[in-house]
């Protein structure tokens, strides 16, 4: 990726890429099995709309293996001002993945001196998806992320979620991605229909409703981590950008869930 | 071909009038290092002028536009290159500057078989600090100068001492609207030096100057001119730091410029 070449440019910025992401052809055959149990794997990330925008939420827990290898691991990232990426899948991946596309959007604006369009952004993550696929098929490398993302064009929020060779699906409500997303689907589907529609929720009980959905993942699953230590991570994107959940309310959700003081009213609105 | 003591020395003298002639008709640009961030102030007429190069860095300049935009391009790639590869904290206008920008000019410079960059570029740089805040003047011939508090390019050295001298006036604490009023009014004593040296030979006739001869320079100019600003602001949390400020953010303080009033 680079911009218009000029005598004067290209001996300022020489022959090679600018941004090029690594792609790791895998160990090849008769590789190690015992390896893959050193290689950290991030787990369950949900995200749902809400009135206001968009709520990632994400649990702690990073796993090799059998192993808990890390309780603090953060799986809802930045790219943008208004774009977030939640991933799950092999953690040194994904981080290596967010840490160029970060760069790539910035370096497009900067370089092209216009924001990079979100049809640019969405391609960019199906093609470091893609370049993973040699080594996700040896279990090793593979990532998946969910895209959550405010879209002035439209004024409103939009999710986008990828397959494993780097399709792109656009969701309505909500996106689940990590081990523990395929026991909770048909929950999701459960709250829409008999609840309300995510999109139509105030911030407060999608909130709530999403950390139910990730407490149920980390009962059903192994891998993803509960609350009972860490907090799990929330983050939000409005028209204003992305803040994170204060620890405040985040904690005040979380108690009412425990203690089953959740109330939620399914007529409302 | 010989090439004679001589013709060496009058070849790099007329190549070094090429660029200077090129450079004079440039819009000025002051730069300002305040506790509210770093600014570069400046007028442009057609062209955009102040770039983002990184996420602590900016850029602005006087010359050909192409090759504004070859050292613009040039540098926002060995910034993102080298951001990506190691780390944003090891992107510094010291290094990019002096390792990347530096000694392509010098050596296209004494090419005698291209002609050479019309470019006299600043970067200004927020530091994690203030007291770390950087400007690089950088010139079309490689050399470049190193500065703290304040900065200018110019079309002339004479204007730009004196920019240079008065932003040095303006107070760390002053406001935003204080900071750009300042540097506009140092960008029309810039201007005034120059339009009143036409040779560039530092035989300027005595313009008046003074805060009144200024603010009538800046009406005038601002007549078929826009005020630019780029602000790396220091109390933002985004990593990305700049911030472009045009005359709708700046209303208050250039309407009344506008109309020539010091008020």
């Amino acid at each position: 990726m680079r911009g218009e070449s000029t005598d004067l440019h290209s001996a300022i910025a020489g022959p090679d890429p600018v941004l090029a992401l690594p792609v790791h052809p895998g160990l090849g055959a008769g590789a190690p099995e015992a390896s893959h149990g050193q290689v950290a794997h991030g787990t369950t990330v949900i995200a749902v709309k809400c009135v206001d925008g968009v709520i990632n939420v994400g649990d702690r827990r990073a796993t090799a293996s059998y192993s808990v290898m890390y309780d603090q691991a953060e799986k809802v990232l930045a790219l943008d001002d208004f774009t977030l990426l939640a991933i799950s899948g092999s953690y040194a991946r994904s981080i290596e993945v967010v840490r160029y596309l970060r760069h790539a959007f910035r370096y497009f604006e900067r370089s092209q001196l216009q924001p990079m369009s979100l049809d640019g952004k969405l391609s960019e993550v199906a093609r470091a998806v893609a370049a993973g696929l040699p080594m996700a098929m040896q279990g090793l490398g593979g990532f998946i992320p969910i895209l959550s993302t405010w879209d002035p064009s439209a004024g409103e929020p939009r999710i986008f979620f990828y397959d494993a060779m780097g399709a792109r699906f656009e969701s309505a409500e909500y996106g689940a991605a990590g081990s523990g997303s395929v026991q909770i689907r048909g929950a999701f589907e459960y709250v829409v229909r008999t609840k309300s529609p995510f999109r139509q929720m105030p911030r407060a009980d999608a909130l709530r409703e999403a950390l139910r959905l990730l407490d149920i993942a980390a009962d059903l699953d192994a891998a993803t981590g509960g609350w009972a230590k860490v907090l799990p991570l929330a983050r939000v994107i409005t028209a204003e950008g992305i803040q994170d959940v204060g620890e405040a309310e985040l904690r005040a959700a979380v108690a009412g869930l425990a203690q089953g003081e959740a109330t939620f009213v399914a007529d409302r609105g | 071909m010989m090439l004679s003591p001589y013709d060496f020395n009058e070849a790099f003298n007329q190549r070094r009038d090429h660029a200077e002639e090129g450079l004079r008709q440039g819009s000025p640009v002051a730069g300002l290092s305040l506790d509210l961030g770093v600014l570069l102030i400046t007028v442009r007429r057609t062209q955009r002028k102040v770039y983002e190069v990184y996420d602590r860095m900016m850029l602005s300049a006087v010359g050909n536009q192409s090759d504004i935009e070859a050292v613009r391009i040039g540098a926002v790639d060995v910034a993102h290159r080298e951001g990506y590869q190691r780390s944003p904290d090891d992107v510094t206008a010291q290094r990019l500057v002096g390792f990347s920008l530096s000694p392509v000019l010098k050596e296209l410079f004494r090419d005698q078989w291209r002609s050479p960059a019309v470019v006299r570029a600043l970067f200004a740089e927020m530091g994690k600090l203030p007291a770390d805040d950087a400007f690089f003047a950088l010139n079309y011939d490689g050399e470049f100068v190193r500065s703290s508090r304040c900065a200018a390019v110019a079309g002339t050295p004479q204007a730009e001492a004196r920019m240079v001298e008065e932003l040095a006036t303006v107070s760390t604490d002053a406001s935003l609207g204080d900071a750009v009023r300042a540097g506009l009014l140092a960008w029309a004593g810039a201007w005034r030096a120059v339009t009143a040296d036409p040779g560039g030979r530092g035989q300027a006739s005595e313009a008046p100057a003074g805060p009144d001869a200024a603010l009538g320079t800046l009406a005038e100019q601002l007549k078929d001119g826009r005020v630019e600003v780029g602000l790396l602001d220091r109390a933002s949390r985004r990593e990305s730091r700049f911030r472009r400020l045009g005359e709708d953010d700046l209303a208050e303080v250039v309407a009344p410029l506008r109309r020539g009033s010091g008020e």
